[in-house]
């Protein structure tokens, strides 16, 4: 699960010390985890930011499994809570 | 009082001494029936686990021959095996551990056209298939006979594992509705995994069989677990049935089987 919030895309704003980021950032829970991003607020550019492939995911918004073709159109709002769903067809090969 | 012989009562004794299982729950056990789809990352440490447990009949079906580069993880299988069909090996290797059990073989692919006979007889399924059009099938058969499944999929450092119980719980397609695009997600050969990692999952689609067969605790219904061995990491998501699912929503349009292209050049599915 790459966790690399990437420099192409939302940038990740880091508290560190607890202190509030230092420019106004969209407040989400991603995978459990309360995270601060800046940037364009849509579920691709989410995912980009989080080095996660949109080709290799599902996305369940607020408990609702998200149409991949919408990742471009879904807006995210303070306070959402995001889960990725990764395909994973391995067992035998 | 439970129909169990002097050397079983000894054999499972760790078991029988858990309250929540004892002497009853062993029995339910032996009175039980699984059917383990793979035999390879899967389910080599599924299938060894529950056999060494006592369930009564296990099924597995395979039609591979073990390979040198399965010996990283599949661990029903060892050297001498190699060239050897992957559901004779596992056979051999079951018997061995728990003589109690009986084996049942199934030396083919699962297919649309037999899954409905082979998945009959058996109380829970497991899914240990390294292909998407086959964990798709699985899924749309055990919906349609309200069998219960035992999902688990790996890749790389990841995992994840949902119990399903067909026409009740959400199923695999409430949360991953279609195949994704063909040659988007890597198989294991492609991307790799590491080995223990399907020890992680396969060992916990076992638990997760012992529990439903013995009555104990929570099973994984309308949850799906992520793994992650990078970080150490589990992940729930609660998973919950999808009205527009397409083979178990309020109105399905998958009503028979459909069998997605193996050769992933196209999607467009066979009836």
């Amino acid at each position: 699960m790459p966790n690399n919030d990437s420099i192409n895309g939302p940038r990740l704003l880091e508290r560190e010390d607890g202190l509030p980021p230092a420019s106004p950032g969209l407040r989400l829970i991603v995978q459990g985890g309360e995270r601060i991003y800046s940037g364009p607020p849509d579920v691709r550019s989410l995912l980009e930011a989080r080095g996660e492939n949109p080709a290799y995911v599902n996305v369940r918004l607020n408990g609702e499994v998200l149409n991949r073709r919408d990742f471009e159109k879904i807006t995210l709002r303070e306070g959402d809570k995001v889960d990725f769903l990764y395909f994973m067809g391995g067992g035998v090969v | 009082m439970f129909n169990l012989s002097e050397e079983e009562i000894e054999r499972y004794s760790r078991h029988i001494i858990l309250p929540e299982v004892g002497g009853r729950g062993q029995q339910k056990l032996k009175e039980s029936s699984v059917l383990v789809i793979g035999a390879g990352g899967l389910g080599s440490p599924a299938l060894l686990y529950l056999t060494a447990a006592g369930i009564g009949r296990i099924g597995v079906i395979e039609d591979d021959v073990v390979d040198l580069t399965n010996l990283q993880r599949q661990v029903l299988h060892a050297t001498p095996d190699i060239g050897k069909a992957k559901a004779r090996s596992a056979g051999e290797t079951l018997q061995q551990i728990n003589p109690h059990v009986e084996i049942d073989i199934y030396q083919h692919r699962l297919t649309k056209e037999n899954i409905f006979d082979i998945i009959a007889p058996y109380d829970v399924i497991v899914d240990g298939v390294d292909n998407f059009p086959t964990r798709y099938l699985l899924n749309d058969a055990c919906v349609m006979k309200k069998k219960t499944l035992v999902e688990g999929g790996i890749l790389r450092f990841m995992g994840l594992i949902m119990s399903i119980r067909g026409g009740e719980s959400a199923c695999y397609r409430c949360v991953f509705e279609e195949p994704p695009p063909p040659g988007t997600v890597p198989s294991c050969a492609e991307a790799g995994v590491l080995g223990a990692v399907a020890g992680v999952v396969g060992t916990l689609q076992a638990t997760e069989v012992l529990k439903i067969l013995a009555g104990i605790g929570k099973p994984l219904y309308n949850r799906l677990l992520q793994f992650d061995a990078e970080e150490l990491r589990f992940h729930e998501v609660k998973a919950k049935r999808n009205p527009g699912c397409p083979v178990c929503g309020k109105k399905p349009t998958i009503t028979e089987l459909v069998e997605y292209d193996y050769a992933c050049e196209t999607q467009a599915p066979k009836t």
